[in-house]
């Protein structure tokens, strides 16, 4: 008898030991990445998730899904969450931060399963938009916010003629190099293509152990080597029109231009696996001489420990005008149906978020650039530094997000620098890509 | 009344285990193949079917076999040369010496790390500007300038395979050491007594006993490693150029970066028909043999 409940008790620990392995199968893929940009992905920091309210009972509820920047902005929003229930009292407001790792893949399992949020903070939109999901952007938020934005970052949630999305921040890019080292190699900041490798041969005879140029080509970031080179070379990726022009002369002079500096040893040594974030570690040790990197770029190398001594000035171009690569996340609207006291609630949210005290606290906080005129001179006129980098966005190219090949074209272009690093062909991988994209 | 709880009874026992598999692994598998068959869109609303237009879409990329021939390479060299070599080690620990049980708990370290750590580390270690093994050696004289240990995609490739042969020999060494440890000492001595030498004894006395932990380790691996992420994803993503995919981490970059979900889920079907055949054909032949 003893011995047969003993073998219940087995039997009963090795099913449970079963289903615990089964729950443990399946590994998810991290990345070491912080995010100081929008739109690449970023490491979970202790997602706190804000606890829904059950006191809801007459009030209108509105649910926000929100991005997670960096460590703060969880809080950030609890507080943001507290405060404007305080002040709108008919209004129950429930927002769920989520990092930048599970955001899409959490709201499309939202969307399929018919329970789409209210409000989304995430990078892309012309998905949802595609799909018939989404509301106008004039539908809600309030004349005098929209009034607000940037015309030039409006205009990339635009399809069709109608706006989609407001941008709620941003990010733009720049070169930054070593001073210490350009002086001792007696070279100038170069401003043209061809300075630029008269600068990097000058570092490269001086200091054999250092990269003068970085690099990356990675399926991290790959896209914005890519849009570097062609803005700054006088292509895109589309025309005027919006139709895809990706093998362009100008474009397929650009990479093969890139491609060069690479090949002659200008470089760091293997761009398709060294991120953007290894690259600004090298440049923070002065292994990297000059790199394109976003406003970050000092407190990520002084997070690191380290010390630079570095300047900032326009990427070098090869056609007379700098061009600077803009990347911003946005704010969408679900179509769930709203009655017209939900829409006045939710227009009294964005109302209440890009309030500009507000807001330009928001944007400090996650240490971005803001998407709205008034948060821009607000922040200028608090920080010299930044002024610099508000005229730099506001001036910006933006990648066509509000395609919907957009992804395909974001990955394609990402191969064909790949693929050129191991000899092949860029007009015909660039040839072979736009055939892809637009048959 | 009593006999047919009887009978219910061992039923009732496996029901939890029943319904755990049917949740966890059936359903999942027929939302995977239901979506190879679909429409999906980006924002991942399924569009109705599409019969096999994802799969004939995958199969006319070039990239697909180049992927394929990538996987088979990654799942052989792997599995093959971690059973050898844990095989090899697993006889070394089967003997007795001083030391012996640390020796074993020292070969479960590799298994015991989370594949992430892993894979992280080793692309630390061969890291051409920051990694340790050029330090290392520049320290002891062997090389003076930092060697690049990845100047190709192959060499990443091989580099990834040798991490992946790392974790994968103690779960060999351990599961051959426990059908070792079960030989009975008489066999060898009687062998001895015939005057057989170590050879003759191993392919025909510890080979053969072992063969059934030999098959059940090569199986499950053949598993992990085909369907292995972490150690690809951490350290190449697959690049250059695809040259260092395997189907899993294809599709998932197909899925989540191209947002292509019933193409990836195509991929994922063809995965799970070949792991399927070649699972069930190892087994069949090896266990075949075996009752011969």
């Amino acid at each position: 008898m003893k011995k047969k409940s003993l073998k219940r008790v087995l039997a009963l620990s090795l099913s449970m030991a079963a289903a615990i392995s089964l729950a443990a199968c399946g590994s998810t893929p991290t990345n070491t990445n912080t995010k100081d940009e929008p739109e690449t992905q970023q490491e979970e920091a202790g997602n706190d998730e804000a606890e829904s309210k059950d006191d809801s009972g007459s009030k209108t509820e509105i649910s926000v899904i929100a991005a997670q920047y960096g460590q703060n902005t969880a809080d950030w929003w609890k507080t943001f969450e507290s405060d404007f229930e305080k002040d709108n009292a008919g209004i129950d407001l429930n927002v769920e931060v989520i990092s930048w790792n599970d955001i899409s893949t959490k709201v499309n399992a939202l969307i399929s399963n018919g329970n789409a949020p209210d409000i989304l903070n995430i990078d892309v939109f012309a998905d949802y938009q595609a799909d018939d999901l989404l509301l106008p952007a004039k539908d809600y938020v309030s004349e005098e916010t929209y009034g607000k934005m940037y015309e030039a970052f409006l205009e990339q949630s635009n399809v069709d003629g109608t706006i989609w999305a407001i941008p709620d921040l941003a990010s733009a890019r720049a070169m930054y190099y070593n001073k210490d080292i350009l002086e001792e190699a007696g070279a100038e900041v170069p401003t043209t293509w061809d300075e630029l490798k008269e600068t990097c041969k000058k570092i490269k005879e001086k200091f054999p152990d250092v990269y003068p140029w970085g690099v990356d080509m990675t399926t991290d970031e790959g896209q914005a080597a890519f849009a570097y080179y062609i803005w700054n070379n006088g292509g895109d990726f589309t025309d005027a029109d919006g139709n895809w022009t990706l093998n362009s002369p100008e474009n397929v002079a650009a990479i093969e231009y890139v491609i060069s500096l690479i090949k002659e040893g200008y470089t760091n040594t293997d761009p398709a696996n060294e991120t953007r974030y290894d690259l600004q570690d090298m440049f923070g040790t002065g292994k990297v001489a000059m790199m394109i990197a976003p406003n970050s770029l000092p407190t990520y190398v002084a997070d690191g420990g380290n010390e630079v001594n570095y300047g900032m000035a326009p990427i070098p171009n090869n056609n007379g005008t700098s061009v600077s690569a803009g990347v911003m996340d946005r704010f969408m609207c679900f179509d769930n149906e709203y009655s017209d006291e939900e829409l006045e609630a939710i227009k009294t949210f964005f109302d209440y978020f890009f309030e500009d005290e507000r807001y330009s606290a928001w944007v400090e906080m996650e240490g971005f650039l803001p998407a709205t005129k008034t948060g821009g001179e607000a922040l200028a006129a608090k920080d010299e530094s930044l002024a610099q980098w508000i005229d730099i966005v506001a001036s910006c190219k933006f990648y066509p997000t509000a395609k919907t090949e957009w992804a395909d074209v974001k990955q394609g272009v990402i191969n064909v620098e790949q693929n050129a690093l191991l000899d092949g062909n860029v007009q015909e991988l660039l040839d072979s890509l736009q055939g892809e994209i637009a048959p | 009344m009593k006999k047919f709880i009887q009978k219910i009874e061992p039923y009732l026992w496996i029901l939890p285990s029943v319904l755990l598999m049917l949740i966890f692994i059936l359903v999942p598998i027929i939302f995977v193949f239901r979506m190879a068959l679909s429409k999906v869109s980006r924002a991942g609303l399924i569009k109705g079917f599409t019969g096999l237009t994802n799969f004939s879409k995958i199969l006319s990329t070039p990239t697909f076999s180049m992927v394929l021939k990538n996987t088979l390479v990654w799942t052989v060299a792997v599995v093959g040369l971690s059973t050898l070599l844990g095989f090899i080690l697993a006889l070394l620990l089967n003997n007795a010496f001083k030391g012996r049980k640390i020796a074993r708990a020292i070969v479960v370290f590799p298994w015991a790390t989370t594949l992430v750590v892993q894979a992280s580390i080793w692309k630390f270690i061969i890291d051409t500007d920051y990694g340790t093994l050029n330090t290392l050696l520049m320290k002891l004289g062997i090389i003076d300038h930092a060697v690049n240990w990845t100047p190709s995609a192959g060499a990443w490739f091989a580099w990834e395979i040798a991490c992946g042969i790392f974790v994968t020999i103690p779960f060999v060494t351990f599961t051959v050491l426990s059908g070792l440890q079960s030989i009975d000492g008489s066999y060898y001595e009687a062998a001895t007594v015939d005057g057989a030498n170590y050879w003759q004894k191993l392919f025909k006395i510890t080979i053969p006993l072992v063969k059934s932990s030999l098959t059940v380790s090569t199986v499950l691996n053949i598993i992990y490693v085909f369907n292995s992420f972490p150690i690809i994803w951490n350290m190449t993503k697959g690049d250059p150029g695809n040259r260092t995919d395997t189907l899993v981490t294809y599709l998932y970059k197909l899925a989540f970066y191209n947002g292509k979900q019933g193409e990836a889920a195509a991929v994922s079907v063809i995965g799970f028909l070949i792991l399927l055949v070649c699972a069930t054909g190892y087994m069949v032949v090896t266990l075949r043999k075996g009752d011969e």
